[in-house]
């Protein structure tokens, strides 16, 4: 399979929309096809010839082996939409990524080695985004007026998380390897979110279900929770082995080391649970 | 019957035994300590020999080791058979709902890995799904790993299970007829052969100990009664039933009967069982092996004596 390498030229100081830059989409086009292809900025479109050196390798390994791979080489901080909608192969930012990265993703690796925008992996469905560096406010969460943010996938952030993180999140994995900013998990609707470092204040308000896992104990608790719950031993030790494959220290929590249990928001009748590791 | 082989002086007739399609799963129970996850196991096999009166057959495949269960604790993997999804689905709901939500510490995971699974693929069969409703709104749904779970808050703290599990085309019926010259060999050689076919994965032998004494055939002579004693294989109808297959040496007849994944796995399981028995050899009393079938026109799967028997050590024609 074909890896298309776009290496930014310079970058413009306007934003692009890069939600048609997918493995997939670009796979089979030839060069010249995808230097004249035509990417959406404001209400003008740019040549992507323009903006970008584009390169293709062709891989030793049998077609069907591996999955159809784009690299972007470069800062693409004013790359909107990266990844939006993606449904499979892999696209690595070599650098870092602008607003709604991964949004409503479906399939595939969105990988970023550098930082990310706000809005990344919002209303996502599927698939995997590997963030290296720090996010902006509302990862994973839901766009205004949207019921729904992630409903599926893995999310997984290096650095620190903004504000609202996961916010109306229904389903799928978040893990943030540094702090949050305020209200993490807020409204949280299901689904599961990891924090190792300090969680901004009022996280988990409004939380319905779920659950929010903390590697370390917050300075604060809200006063909407209601400590206990135990006998949680068999979903302990599953969640617990599913984190082994991610980011240090989620892979370090024992299963038999069953953490501290709250319950709620109780402001809003919630059956989330805060679990504390302990 | 044409020409018979002889292993070790114990004779395989020249038939075969005829088996059907059945839908199956496989479910791994989990509990805090082995014991408990058998007697779950135990209680959710009973009363499951036969679809005909159960509505459908289960056992016990294997013990597992807590490195092998998704929640790291020791389980039993259980194997169950109906003649359908449908009917497979409501039994699991009836037994997994009765036998091991009821169980302390218990827990239920799928055993088939669809990716994975030789046996073609049916359609999900919901245990969790439908279980939930027990948790009387205070229970918990949880995708981990892009499974569904649910936690039911019990009085030891959660049940978890799986909320839907895959089910497979799978095969059942097939069997074993171990000729002896008196009960004790009879019974000697059918639990060597049991024991043998336990050991190999993805079978189970539904009938108490494996065994099965009251081999059945098609219809009766009573209006109503879809089946009625296997006469021909009945030793004290020796002389009497015009379709006895049996010898004045023949004093007890016991079948063995498989469920399997596979056609493969059921075949296997007979080569198993046929290698035990015919070990023992026509000195320990065990005088034939024969198999049930129906003239091979009600089951697709077929599984010939002689062919199944052939690599076994000491076998010839005479």
């Amino acid at each position: 399979m074909s890896t298309i390498t776009l290496r930014v030229k310079t970058a413009p100081a306007f934003e692009v929309d890069a939600s048609s830059l997918t493995p997939a989409g670009l796979a089979a086009m030839p060069r010249a096809t995808l230097e004249r292809l035509a990417l959406r900025a404001g209400n003008d479109t740019v040549p992507m010839g323009e903006l970008f050196d584009v390169s293709l390798s062709e891989s030793d390994k049998n077609a069907g082996d591996e999955p159809p791979t784009l690299v972007i080489e470069g800062d693409s901080r004013w790359l909107v939409r990266l990844g939006a909608g993606m449904e499979c192969g892999m696209l690595r930012v070599i650098g870092s990524a602008g607003d709604y990265a991964g949004a409503q993703m479906r399939g595939g690796t969105l990988a970023i080695e550098g930082d990310a925008g706000h809005f990344a992996a919002c209303e996502m469905r599927g698939g995997r985004l590997n963030i290296a560096g720090d996010c902006g406010d509302f990862a994973a969460a839901a766009r205004a007026g949207e019921m729904e943010g992630m409903t599926g996938g893995t999310l997984a952030i290096g650095g620190n998380a903004g504000e609202r993180l996961a916010d109306r999140m229904r389903r799928g994995l978040v893990t943030v390897a540094g702090n949050t900013g305020a209200f993490a998990a807020s409204r949280l609707v299901a689904g599961t979110i990891c924090v190792a470092g300090q969680v901004g204040e009022h996280y988990g308000y409004g939380m319905r279900r779920g659950t929010l896992v903390l590697a370390h104990a917050p300075a604060t608790l809200p006063a909407t929770f209601v400590a206990g719950g135990r006998g949680f031993d068999v979903f302990w030790a599953l969640l617990v082995r599913s984190l082994a494959k991610e980011a240090v220290p989620f892979p370090r929590l024992a299963p038999d080391r069953l953490p501290l249990r709250y319950a709620g928001d109780l402001a809003v009748d919630g059956r989330g649970e805060i679990l504390i590791a302990t | 019957m044409s020409t018979p082989r002889v292993i070790n002086g114990t004779v395989i007739d020249d038939t075969f035994a005829e088996a059907f399609p059945m839908k199956a799963t496989r479910l791994v129970i989990t509990a805090h300590t082995p014991t408990w996850a058998h007697h779950a196991a135990n209680t959710l096999a009973g009363f499951a020999t036969s679809v005909i009166g159960c509505g459908c057959e289960a056992g016990i495949e294997r013990d597992c080791l807590p490195d092998e269960t998704p929640d790291g604790r020791p389980g039993v993997s259980v194997l169950l058979f109906a003649v359908s999804t449908k009917e497979l689905t409501k039994q699991l709901e009836r037994r997994v709902g009765q036998c091991v939500l009821t169980c302390p510490t218990t827990a239920v995971y799928a055993g088939i890995d669809a990716a994975t699974s030789a046996a073609p693929l049916s359609d999900d069969a919901g245990i969790g799904s439908r279980l939930r409703f027990f948790g009387d709104g205070w229970q918990i749904s949880k995708m981990i790993d892009g499974k569904r779970y649910w936690r039911v808050p019990v009085m030891d703290g959660e049940f978890v299970c799986a909320d839907t599990v895959p089910t497979v085309k799978a095969v059942g019926g097939g069997n074993l007829l171990l000729l002896g010259e008196h009960i004790d060999a009879t019974l000697a050689a059918t639990e060597a052969a049991v024991a043998a076919m336990r050991a190999l994965p993805n079978v189970i032998l539904p009938f108490p100990g494996g065994i099965v004494r009251s081999g059945s055939k098609v219809g009766s002579k009573y209006a109503g009664a879809t089946a009625s004693t296997n006469d021909a294989f009945c030793p004290t109808l020796i002389g009497l039933s015009a379709k006895s297959e049996l010898t004045a040496d023949v004093g007890c007849v016991l079948e063995i009967v498989i469920d399997g994944l596979t056609e493969a796995d059921v075949g296997a399981a007979m080569t198993a069982g046929m290698a035990a028995a015919t070990a023992l050899g026509r000195s320990a009393g065990v005088v034939r092996i024969s198999a049930g079938n129906y003239g091979g026109k009600l089951g697709p799967y077929h599984f010939p004596l002689h062919r199944l028997s052939e690599g076994i050590e000491g076998s010839r024609l005479p």
